[in-house]
């Protein structure tokens, strides 16, 4: 019996293609998750370390302004 | 004066080759009955022995008048032209391969050195390519088993950064897109060789020409030897050319599949990945391919093994060496043993034609997957896909996602691709690994 190559190549394709896939997406569903888990519980030091200065240079700004009011008005 | 050389030279060659046609035949029996001697005695000989005895072992000699016992590096016997003209036509044909390594910048670091080894492998007489000579040395310790590609896919590995696919998670789809063309040419090669006289390829040797389209050199390297080593030197040398000729084939298809406004899509930006994210994730690819697909864990396993190498922050040592002195000792090496698979018996065969055919197919095949793969996420809610970084699926880091970018900046030229295509083209990396994986499993 004579075998027809081609349909054995476009079996290979349907099962390769589908591999690659599954693959790949069970890949992204992985990484999401990793990425969520990651954030909650081990968040990186240096985004503490981003919003922390903002906030103590914040506070100090505050600090030093209501320092000036208060002066300002002791001074009247 | 340089034509008075040349003249010369050609002067030469012509009387070289006078005397070579008329003393061959007695120089032939004559090193027929000596040899068998050689050892025991040496007999002493006129100088006009000796001169015509040397004159039989020039090149020039070989060329013209074929050695009939002559055996191939496999031992099979070879044709007339392989032995003589072929050679010297594979020798001009390394020399076009120098000049579009050099002058054209293709792809020189493996090039040049397949080319050497291919200009080496075609010298008659001398037989370097043979398995005594030094070619023959270097395929059969590191090519004959798959090692080299290896070595160099942990040195990939290594200059790896899998940030932007872990910013964009589902770029991860373009790079499987764009593995359609592999698959859709080994269709393609089974069915030439079903419905032509010309091309009998089997079902192996279809897959290993197929994974060109995956533009993954070592990869094509990894497969060809294990599948189809007969034809490792066309495929390695399509699919390197191709690679570099990546910034010419792409562009064309990647215009003709989007409108104006598709190549104008802005990304979100991409956000900060964090290094434990970085660190984890070549571990946790490595785990889901232990689970669905163990064939494909020798490629995958090294090219997370020098990421791995990377991301740890602990062995600079380790990872510097991967990522420069190993991978260029072995990118030498590489080069010379798949150059010793373009002797002129195995390269200038009807096949390679179809070869370099169906390997361009491919790569047009994948780098159209994987556009028109981008315009169907678009179809769905979600941030929207810029189509041009869907050709960077094709593998082929970081030509393909430059290219994507160079594209995406003729339309508009604050709009930049280039970390949004890196996220695919890694992808792709992987996406061809797990193709490799499934050819294995099926043949392997």
């Amino acid at each position: 019996m004579e075998v027809n190559y081609v349909f054995e190549g476009l079996k290979i394709m349907l099962l390769g293609m589908s591999t690659v896939f599954t693959f790949l997406v069970v890949m992204i569903v992985m990484m999401n998750i990793m990425s969520k888990i990651v954030h909650r519980f081990f968040p990186e030091a240096n985004d503490a370390n981003n919003t922390s200065p903002a906030m103590t240079n914040n506070a100090k700004k505050i600090a030093a302004i209501t320092a000036a009011i208060m002066h300002h008005r002791q001074v009247k | 004066m340089k034509s008075i050389v040349l003249k010369l030279f050609a002067l030469m060659l012509f009387s070289l080759s006078l005397h070579a046609s008329d003393a061959h035949a007695p120089a032939a029996e004559e090193m027929g009955s000596s040899s068998t001697h050689k050892e025991e005695t040496y007999q002493p000989q006129t100088f006009t022995e000796m001169t015509m005895g040397f004159l039989a072992s020039t090149g020039v000699n070989a060329i013209l008048n074929p050695d009939p016992n002559e055996v191939n590096a496999h031992g099979e016997a070879m044709s007339d032209f392989h032995k003589s003209w072929g050679r010297v036509l594979m020798i001009l044909i390394t020399f076009l391969l120098f000049y579009l390594a050099i002058a054209k910048g293709y792809e020189p670091l493996l090039l040049l050195p397949i080319a050497f080894g291919g200009l080496l492998a075609n010298i008659p007489v001398a037989n370097i390519a043979g398995a005594h000579g030094f070619l023959g040395v270097i395929y059969n310790m590191g090519l004959a088993n798959e090692m080299f590609p290896i070595i160099i896919f942990m040195g990939v590995g290594a200059m790896t950064d899998f940030g932007p696919l872990l910013s964009n998670p589902k770029t991860a789809l373009l790079g499987g897109a764009a593995q359609f063309g592999i698959f859709g040419t080994l269709v393609g090669a089974v069915a030439l060789s079903q419905y032509t006289e010309m091309f009998d390829f089997t079902l192996q040797q279809a897959a290993a020409i197929s994974i060109i389209g995956g533009a993954d050199g070592p990869t094509s390297i990894f497969i060809a030897t294990k599948l189809a080593p007969e034809l490792l030197g066309a495929i390695a040398v399509a699919s390197y050319s191709y690679m570099a000729l990546v910034p010419i084939i792409q562009p064309p298809i990647m215009r003709a599949l989007t409108s104006e406004k598709e190549r104008k899509i802005k990304m979100v930006t991409l956000r900060h990945v964090s290094r434990l994210e970085k660190l984890v994730f070549p571990v946790m690819v490595l785990t889901l391919a232990i689970m669905v697909l163990p064939d494909s864990t020798p490629l995958i396993g090294a090219f997370m093994f020098g990421n791995f190498l990377k991301e740890s922050g602990v062995v600079e040592r380790l990872s510097d060496t991967l990522q420069n002195s190993l991978i260029n000792i072995v990118t030498i090496f590489l080069g010379l043993g798949v150059g010793s698979k373009l002797a002129a018996d195995q390269f200038l065969v009807l096949d390679t034609l179809a070869i370099l055919v169906l390997g361009l197919t491919a790569f047009s095949v994948g780098t159209a997957a994987g556009v028109i793969m981008a315009k169907i996420m678009n179809l769905f809610p979600g941030s929207k896909v810029n189509p041009l970084i869907g050709s960077a699926g094709v593998s082929a880091v970081p030509m393909a996602a430059r290219v994507s970018n160079k594209v995406g900046m003729e339309y508009d030229r604050s709009n930049m691709l280039l970390m949004h295509a890196m996220g695919p083209n890694v992808a792709g990396v992987i996406g061809s690994a797990v193709a490799a994986g499934v050819m294995i499993s099926i043949f392997g």
